[in-house]
């Protein structure tokens, strides 16, 4: 053992290994994001976990494989009842088939782990709407008689893609104009500073509630609405950092050798001012999260019936005798963005180079 | 500043005035549904209007003078700045053909029935005279419309110049009252609350934050860091949703009001001023607690990482090296460079408590300017949305020069030319 670590210290590691064991170090933040990815790669196979579909059906020496076609973009997984010889209109109910077909026949069908959908009605089968949690129901319906639970898990999805997606989008604007304003500095510098100016005069929350009001906003829409109002914050930051490096000596070298203006912007100027930027990541995925349960409470988010957390809040507080309604939703919004801050707060420790002393 | 204030009031005065279903085409359906009224979904009414309209040419006429939609697009915003005239008091009236004069009745004046002559020349231009010849100084008139057999309709109106700059921000249309009448007592609500929450989450940060600082590692910090996080990771309006299905009495308990400034009004006017006093306050704690929330998280974290950094500067040792007690060594020497970033955030949190108002004054449902202005945007009501907007633009640049002003009294090193 001792060996080893001794050999350990003369090898020299990398920054971004240092980073990343220091990162590794804290486990507060290492194991949220292990949780965090986890769990959100787990999401995106939803349709098998939380659907009201079965995974496999055999009727009639046939198989059937509804919840797994639901995992592929445009696959049809829909089978009517009367498919699998049941007396319903429309799709079949793949929760009466089980009961149904509990004894005396040859044909078998295997549920998802929690066989609800996150959008189907489900009060034709005796549910009430506003059920408070049961066995059945893990955290209740909702005011349409919709499993919560399902439409939590769904939502989870949702919400994080949303705020990763926003937030690439605005590091990518952010980084490029800034930079761009930075490195190219004059009238162009001059005239965006203009515009970003006003546009950061603006209430934000605001603009965006006038343009999805008007503009009735779908999942991309909505990502648009918000990046317009807001790259801008990175824009400040990247434009400082890019007028302080282009004075550098390494930058004027890259130039006298005839360097292209992209080369120089994004090999060799933009690996120098990324630090921060990548530490605000996190809370910028955060404050994504946060505006998108905002939005979709005030009801000028993602269009219904898409499951999402500020919907079901806005119902719960309507009937705040409904807690379940109330408490779910915010009690995954919380662990989620308690799990990214943590994350933050990792990423942030580990490329700080600096370290604090004790009083004394 | 100016510039901007022009910038972003055009900006939304463009997106507002050109979007699909505005007022007009709101009332319109209104009126062709047989008044079926109802304040218009969230969202709702892009849906242009089908076929032909019901109305009369007439009534779309009046509708469009009456929101101001009979102008290009520059001139309505002008009007609304208040640079260019305003026509109010618009009367209709028709020249029959043949004439080019007629007399026309445009209300009364010193209790007596004011008349006016209204003259047309070769070219079309009418003029208007008073009853003794004169030029009428206050009325003006155009022809509107000139019909086949010759009978022309033309309109008399007043002029006037008032807008924003003129402090008038117009009439709102859902209260038909002037905008900074129903702004007023709302804003003194939102003011209300976010006062109190601002200066509250101050008082709590600042020690706290310094606390936190000198005790590092503690378990004084680990613990307060959790609440840090956890402020950090709920918005202020959420756990303002669940302070109230806790203690509204909705499932569990019966403590504090469900919402609203203060109690109903019969109840409100029969109260004695302590009781008036106790209820408002009864009605306060929930969404002050949401409200301070929202910049509890970051104040801390500031105020102690300031603090933390400027304790491991040399300066600091050389104090402790010349043998200053530690009282001395904090609380003079390192506090006053540590407040300077929190003196420069002052103006950024004051916009965040307004712009944190929309949620927390719908979940309280306290009738406040954040909630004005969302049923503005739903409503369509332009003027308040309008009006609004430049409150807040205005606040805002008015918070940046607060933030300049305290970043240069809390630190020496900065002036103003």
């Amino acid at each position: 053992m001792t060996n080893t670590k001794q050999r350990n210290k003369h090898v020299s590691i990398s920054i971004n290994r240092r980073r990343w064991l220091k990162f590794k170090g804290l486990k507060r933040g290492y194991y949220s994001f292990i949780t965090i990815v986890a769990v959100y790669g787990i999401s995106f196979l939803l349709p098998v976990l939380i659907n009201s579909k079965a995974l496999v059906v055999q009727y009639k020496g046939e198989y059937y494989f509804p919840a797994i076609l639901d995992l592929i973009p445009g696959a049809s997984s829909y089978y009517p009842g009367t498919k699998f010889g049941q007396n319903v209109p429309g799709e079949a109910n793949y929760r009466n088939l089980k009961k149904e077909w509990e004894s005396g026949t040859d044909n078998w069908l295997v549920m998802p782990f929690y066989p609800y959908n996150p959008y189907e009605d489900i009060t034709t089968e005796g549910n009430k709407m506003y059920e408070a949690p049961s066995r059945n129901h893990w955290l209740g319906t909702d005011n349409t008689g919709r499993d919560v639970f399902a439409r939590l898990f769904y939502a989870f999805n949702i919400s994080i893609s949303f705020a990763l997606i926003l937030t690439l989008i605005n590091y990518l604007l952010g980084i490029t104009i800034g930079g761009a304003m930075g490195y190219f500095g004059g009238k162009f510098d001059l005239l965006t500073q203009r515009v970003i100016e006003i546009w950061s005069s603006l209430p934000m929350l605001f603009v965006i509630i006038i343009m999805s009001s008007i503009l009735r906003p779908s999942f991309f829409l909505l990502i648009f609405i918000y990046t317009m109002v807001n790259w801008i914050f990175l824009t400040y930051y990247m434009r400082a950092e890019f007028y302080r490096e282009k004075a550098k000596d390494y930058v004027s070298a890259a130039i006298s050798m005839g360097q292209r203006s992209h080369i120089i912007i994004f090999r060799h100027i933009l690996p120098n001012s990324l630090v921060p930027v990548i530490t605000y990541f996190p809370f910028s995925v955060v404050g994504g999260i946060a505006m998108l349960v905002g939005l979709d409470y005030l009801g000028f988010g993602l269009p219904p019936p898409t499951p999402s957390w500020g919907q079901m809040l806005a119902v719960g507080l309507e009937n705040i005798t409904k807690w379940w309604m109330v408490f779910s939703p915010i009690s995954a919004q919380f662990l989620t963005l308690m799990g990214i801050v943590f994350i933050g707060e990792g990423i942030r420790e580990a490329f700080d180079p600096k370290v604090y002393s004790r009083l004394r | 500043m100016i510039p901007t204030f022009l910038g972003s009031t055009i900006l939304v005065f463009t997106i507002l005035q050109l979007a699909p279903g505005g007022p007009l085409e709101q009332t319109m359906i209104q009126l062709q549904m047989g008044g079926m009224t109802g304040g218009g979904e969230a969202g709702g009414g892009s849906s242009s209007l089908l076929g032909g309209s019901v109305l009369p040419e007439s009534a779309l006429k009046e509708l469009k003078r009456f929101y101001g939609f009979d102008k290009p697009i520059y001139q309505r915003y002008l009007i609304w700045l208040g640079i260019w005239p305003r026509e109010i008091k618009h009367r209709d009236f028709t020249i029959p053909s043949g004439k080019a004069q007629v007399e026309k009745r445009v209300g009364k004046r010193d209790g007596q029935i004011w008349r006016v002559d209204v003259s047309m020349d070769e070219k079309g231009e009418l003029s208007v005279f008073d009853k003794d010849g004169s030029p009428s100084p206050v009325w003006q008139a155009t022809i509107d419309e000139t019909h086949e057999d010759g009978t022309r309709e033309a309109v008399i109106f007043q002029q006037e110049y008032s807008g924003i700059l003129t402090g008038n921000l117009g009439k709102s249309y859902t209260y038909a009252k002037p905008v900074t009448e129903v702004m007023k007592p709302r804003f003194r609500i939102s003011l209300f609350f976010g006062l109190i929450g601002y200066f509250l989450s101050y008082i709590v940060c600042i020690p706290l934050g310094i606390r936190k600082a000198l005790k590092h590692g503690s378990s004084f910090d680990f613990i307060s860091s959790v609440i840090v996080f956890v402020a950090y990771s709920i918005p202020g309006w959420a756990l303002g949703g669940v302070l109230l299905v806790l203690f509204g009495g909705g499932s569990f308990w019966d403590i504090f009001p469900l919402g609203g400034f203060h109690a109903p009004m019969e109840i409100w006017e029969e109260m004695s001023f302590i009781e008036k006093v106790i209820n408002q306050a009864h009605h306060a704690v929930l969404p002050v607690i949401a409200w301070s929330i929202t910049s509890f998280a970051t104040l801390t974290v500031l105020m102690k990482n300031s603090l933390l950094e400027n304790l491991s500067q040399d300066y600091i040792r050389t104090a402790f090296a010349k043998g200053l007690s530690e009282k001395r060594v904090v609380w003079i020497h390192a506090m006053r460079n540590s407040i300077i970033p929190i003196a420069s955030g002052i103006g950024y949190i004051i916009a965040v408590v307004i712009s944190g108002s929309y949620f927390i004054e719908r979940v309280f449902n306290i009738d406040g300017f954040g909630r004005m202005a969302y049923q503005a945007i739903l409503d369509r009501d332009y003027p308040i949305t309008l009006g609004f907007l430049v409150v807040v633009v205005l606040i805002r640049l008015a918070a940046n020069i607060i933030s300049d002003l305290a970043l240069a009294t809390a630190d020496p090193r900065i002036r103003f030319k």
